[in-house]
């Protein structure tokens, strides 16, 4: 073959990858960036304006609202899912009978769009007919509204995050207990260790590396949460379950303050950025301490 | 680890009653989907319908377009599907395989954006849609019309690309022999020849984890079909399924039936498939 052709042909290979790239995750942040810099309304050519985004950013009490409101839906979500999931994984390794069955149940949740949960979960927390209200009734509790009042709206999404996400952490979990070797635990039987040390000892400190893991993916996923929010309360009543992704599409795409929503964005990534450096860093400080 | 009688039954009796408090949700939906219109809006507390109303499934699908939106999924899932596990786990063979300059970087570059959350690009990525030139009314500037905006161009090529899929087929590739690519060489074989003859018929576990991986998360996609289309004739099913509860959301019967309707194809897979979704799961946090 032709030696100086040859010299190109990774290239090629690798061309239609590297064009989706650019085109599609470096040109948009260098252009988010810039916008977000820039009063833009789709109408006009985007104008420079400095820092007027970022400044009018940090005295925007909605903004505000659905920073704080994305925080606790991070924070609802991501532990309970992990402690739940993890307590699953620690059963399903026990290897009883009919465990398949089980795992493949407890991971479904996982596997159905975020749309036709917020379905099922519209029925549940319907306040007239609902099976919540009326299994509250029948214990003669008072039901209430849960995803239209706006004291009960977040944490009605966030127990629908946290249940959504348990799948995932178990079977990460369960990945990792499975790759512990079973003579540490036979060791540690022979010691006379009980159940509940081994998990202590040995469980939990091998698992870090997934510990680690799991918990920044659900911390950015998090950060990103938007279907749910949107099909089931849009972010209402009154920007109650209001979160960063329903800010950036409502001021961009229903609003068309396309400069302000990108200064938003920019917000995210660098929520984003931070959270990855420290992923990083974590990480890497593990590795050499191992 | 070897168990009492009484910690297995207490190891059952835990996962039981966490196992059916997860799974009652999906339980409860389903055999809503089954109830007749009396019935379930009488709040009736019973899980089980009185009657079973299969006939809720065909009511669901006569209000709004559904094949429709199916046949915009099916299309654009499929496509995306087989067009990323081309497109990525060649990309992968070259950077395992092939030493070029600016392997590293480029790789690590592309690595890198797969942080990039969705969300954040929208705006722009919106943006350079609308302005395709030649595409949907455009000029060859790219101004006038709505580019690639309302069609399947915007719902598959973005998707097309895929740090992930990258990372994973590099990974997959560098456990190959070195001596497998030199045997090739000599009866003069080119790259792509070597990747389709040798490397591509043997990645069957690296197709299955990456496709699935691909298949449920355009399927479920609801974000970008929500920004990028609006016309009924471009709704997915995700979409249509939103459009479905606006309009007919007090029939909730119908309303879980619909759910379950759209859902079905990746339950099934997910029963079918369920050691390769497992895995692709596990996959996904190898990088961790």
């Amino acid at each position: 073959m032709n030696k100086g052709l040859n010299r190109f042909i990774p290239y090629m290979l690798i061309f239609p990858s590297v064009v989706l790239f650019v085109l599609f995750i470096l040109l948009p942040i260098v252009w988010v960036l810039y916008l977000s810099f820039t009063d833009y309304t789709m109408l006009n050519a985007p104008e420079w304006v400095g820092f007027k985004n970022f400044e009018r950013l940090w005295g925007d009490e909605i903004f505000h609202r659905a920073v704080k409101n994305t925080a606790l839906y991070w924070i609802g979500t991501v532990i309970p899912s992990m402690v739940i999931g993890l307590i699953l994984a620690n059963l399903l390794a026990l290897r009883l009978r009919g465990l398949a069955l089980f795992r493949a149940f407890l991971y479904l949740p996982g596997v159905i769009s975020s749309v036709a949960v917020a379905m099922t979960w519209l029925w549940l927390f319907d306040p007239r007919q609902g099976p919540i209200n009326g299994f509250l009734k029948l214990i003669g509790l008072e039901g209430r509204n849960w995803l239209q009042d706006p004291k009960t709206s977040l944490s009605s999404v966030i127990l629908i995050g946290i249940w959504v996400g348990i799948g995932y952490a178990m079977i990460i979990f369960l990945s990792g207990i499975q790759s512990i070797s079973e003579s540490l635990y036979e060791a540690a039987s022979l010691d006379g260790a009980s159940g509940l040390r081994k998990f202590w000892h040995i469980t939990i400190p091998l698992l870090k590396p997934m510990t680690l893991f799991l918990f920044i993916t659900a911390t950015i996923r998090s950060f990103q949460v938007f279907d749910l929010v949107f099909v089931l309360t849009g972010g209402g009543p009154a920007n109650s379950s209001t979160t960063v992704v329903t800010q950036i599409v409502g001021a961009s795409f229903q609003e068309y303050k396309m400069g302000y929503a990108s200064a938003m964005a920019v917000f995210l990534l660098a929520a984003t950025f931070v959270v990855t450096v420290i992923q990083y860093a974590v990480g890497s400080r593990n590795a050499s301490a191992e | 680890m070897k168990l009492t009688k009484t910690e297995q039954g207490m190891a059952y009796f835990v996962l039981v009653l966490i196992s059916a408090i997860t799974v009652l949700p999906l339980l409860i939906a389903f055999f809503t989907s089954m109830k007749g219109d009396a019935e379930f809006s009488l709040g009736a507390m019973s899980l089980l319908p009185e009657t079973w109303h299969l006939d809720n499934y065909a009511k669901a699908l006569q209000k709004g377009d559904w094949p429709t939106y199916f046949k915009n999924t099916a299309i654009v899932t499929i496509v995306v599907v087989i067009g990323s596990l081309l497109i990525n786990s060649l990309s992968g063979f070259t950077f395992a395989r092939i030493s070029f300059k600016g392997n590293q970087p480029i790789f690590l570059a592309m690595l890198a954006g797969m942080m990039v959350p969705a969300q954040v690009v929208i705006i722009p990525q919106f943006l350079i849609m609308k302005s395709i030139p030649l595409f949907g009314g455009n000029n060859f500037l790219g101004s006038g019309g709505n580019g690639w905006l309302d069609s399947y161009y915007a719902l598959i090529i973005p998707e097309l690309a895929g740090a992930f899929g990258i990372f994973m087929a590099r990974q997959f590739y560098l456990q190959f022999p070195k001596a497998l690519d030199e045997a090739a060489f000599i009866d003069g074989a080119g790259y792509l020849r070597l990747f389709f003859t040798i490397y591509l018929p043997q990645s069957g576990p690296l197709v299955a984890t990456l496709g699935i991986f691909k298949f449920v998360s355009v399927w479920n996609d609801f974000f970008h079909p929500l920004i990028y289309t609006n016309s009924e004739s471009m709704r997915t099913l995700q979409l249509g399924l939103q459009v479905f509860r606006g309009e007919h959301g007090v029939q909730y019967n119908l309303l879980m039936a619909a759910s379950l309707l759209v859902s079905l194809p990746i339950i099934v897979m997910f029963f079918v498939f369920q050691k390769q979704f497992i895995r692709s799961v596990m996959a996904s946090s190898v990088k961790g």
